[in-house]
């Protein structure tokens, strides 16, 4: 992908700090991938019942049997390590008595 | 409520499927902010705000100076504020992706080969500071960057940005405010319907509201300048795309090439504001210099401060600073009848316009500013 654009001009302090507005874009953006996700998925759907694979309701009827809830709980405890990364990393640095340290 | 697609000229990007629905969130987001999010900031301020700039005045707050002055600090204002310049950036990120990814495809399906209408690119105008000092309205690259030779991306980037804008509000062809003023003039200057006109518009950018004339004024002879190459060469691809004969010529409308005493009909669609305290004198004055005796200029913009009220004047304020738009509250701050006077209409023939409209497209001429002003669009103009 070519860098995606910005406007000259530079970017109004909207809320207390940078740090404050840039995570909220940072969430809005991130809120856009999940609808763009959904969206992808829903067209699989969508596909599927259209070319006769899937019946319209198969897919709130589906009975996950054991080992597929297994493997999605053991796929969800790896994506949360993923993401709470950082307070895993607090924890421990805590623990090692390293507190953040000014810029 | 979902807008039209836009209409499909034949020169819109081709768009993955992960694109358009990034597109369609920043719409839905827009739209959410606008109905959902925008109301609350009134709500906060009628029951606290406002309250107390009364009990510490003794009065209410007189303009939107005041108000800006006790809610441009107010957080849940602030939290809206950073959510819409968010969605804004998005919507330009999410519309130039495409067109980045195929920029040099689409310059050379903007090349026309049997040309019903005209371009005439000026290679030596400069574009004035007032266009280049920041990217207007957040949109990167502004009019007129041009990367590579024939270049149509800043084009292609405002026909998709301006549609998802719009909200739905601007039609399929985005042409609402050509439309708005065409049946405006209908009604007015009924003498000017039934024959063909010599047709200007100024700051056209790519069409969207010249080619609404084509429709409003039949076999009339229809002209449109901007400053940017960029967008013109998109323009005149889309007019011949859709067969609308136009005369596209790169041009200052503070200084133009043509004779005076030479058109009919002279307009601009949300222009104004895009200008400057000394450009917007001299625009004036020229669009009634090369107006034929009897011919009209009409102008059309959102509303001035004068047109709202204290709070929703505020409101209004925000894209000045917020959103790269330099001359916003300048012009709004101005006086429409005035700006028209000193251009040299006299003044009995000097007129303003409110028109609503809805998101979805419906029109009412109205005699004031009826809701949170951005609904709400105004027609400013005179006859020579």
């Amino acid at each position: 992908m070519t860098d995606l654009p910005s406007a000259k001009g530079g970017r109004p302090l909207f809320l207390e700090t940078p740090a404050q507005d840039d995570l909220l874009a940072i969430a809005v953006a991130l809120a856009q991938e999940v609808a763009v996700m959904r969206e992808r998925a829903d067209t699989v759907e969508r596909l599927l019942v259209q070319k006769g694979v899937l019946g319209p309701n198969d897919i709130e009827n589906y009975k996950p049997d054991r080992s597929v809830d297994l493997a999605r709980e053991q796929w969800r405890q790896d994506y949360l390590g993923r993401i709470f990364r950082a307070v895993k990393e607090r924890a421990e640095a805590e623990a090692a008595g390293d507190t953040p340290r000014e810029h | 409520m979902l807008m039209e697609r836009q209409f499909d000229h034949g020169l819109l990007p081709h768009t993955h499927a992960d694109e358009r629905a990034r597109q369609d969130f920043v719409q839905s987001l827009k739209l959410y902010l606008a109905q959902k999010v925008v109301p609350g900031i009134e709500t906060v301020y009628e029951a606290r705000v406002r309250p107390a700039f009364e009990k510490a005045h003794g009065r209410p707050p007189q303009d939107n100076y005041e108000v800006d002055a006790v809610m441009n600090g107010n957080y849940y204002y602030r939290l809206w504020a950073s959510l819409y310049r968010t969605a804004q950036e998005l919507m330009w990120c999410s519309a130039a992706e495409p067109i980045l990814r195929q920029r040099e495809d689409m310059a050379r399906a903007a090349v026309v080969a049997n040309p019903v209408g005209s371009l005439e690119l000026d290679p030596a105008l400069e574009v004035p500071r007032y266009l280049s000092a920041v990217d207007i309205h957040c949109m990167p690259g502004s009019y007129h960057g041009e990367a590579i030779a024939g270049d149509v991306t800043q084009g292609a980037l405002y026909d998709r940005g301006v549609h998802i804008y719009g909200m739905g509000g601007l039609g399929p062809k985005l042409g609402k405010a050509g439309e708005l003023v065409g049946q405006f003039i209908h009604e007015k200057f009924p003498q000017m319907r039934d024959r063909p006109l010599r047709i200007l518009d100024i700051g056209c950018t790519v069409g969207h509201s010249t080619l609404a004339y084509a429709e409003a004024f039949p076999n009339s002879e229809i002209h449109a300048i901007d400053v940017a190459a960029p967008v013109l060469r998109y323009a005149h691809a889309r007019a011949e795309a859709m067969g609308v004969p136009v005369h596209f010529k790169q041009m200052n409308a503070e200084e133009m090439d043509y004779p005076d005493n030479h058109f009919d009909l002279v307009v601009s669609h949300i222009v104004l504001h895009e200008t400057s305290s000394k450009a917007i004198h001299r625009i004036m004055k020229e669009c009634r210099r090369v107006l034929k005796p009897d011919g009209v200029a009409a102008h059309i913009d959102l509303c001035f401060f004068e047109d709202l009220s204290p709070f929703n004047g505020f409101m209004m304020m925000f894209d000045g600073p917020n959103n790269n738009e330099p001359f916003w509250g300048t012009l709004r701050k101005m006086k429409a009848r005035n700006l028209l006077k000193d251009a040299g209409f006299a003044e009995d023939a000097v007129f303003e316009q409110f028109v609503s409209r809805a998101y979805q497209g419906q029109t009412v001429f109205s005699e004031g500013a009826s809701d949170a002003g951005r609904g709400t669009w105004k027609i400013i103009g005179g006859m020579k």
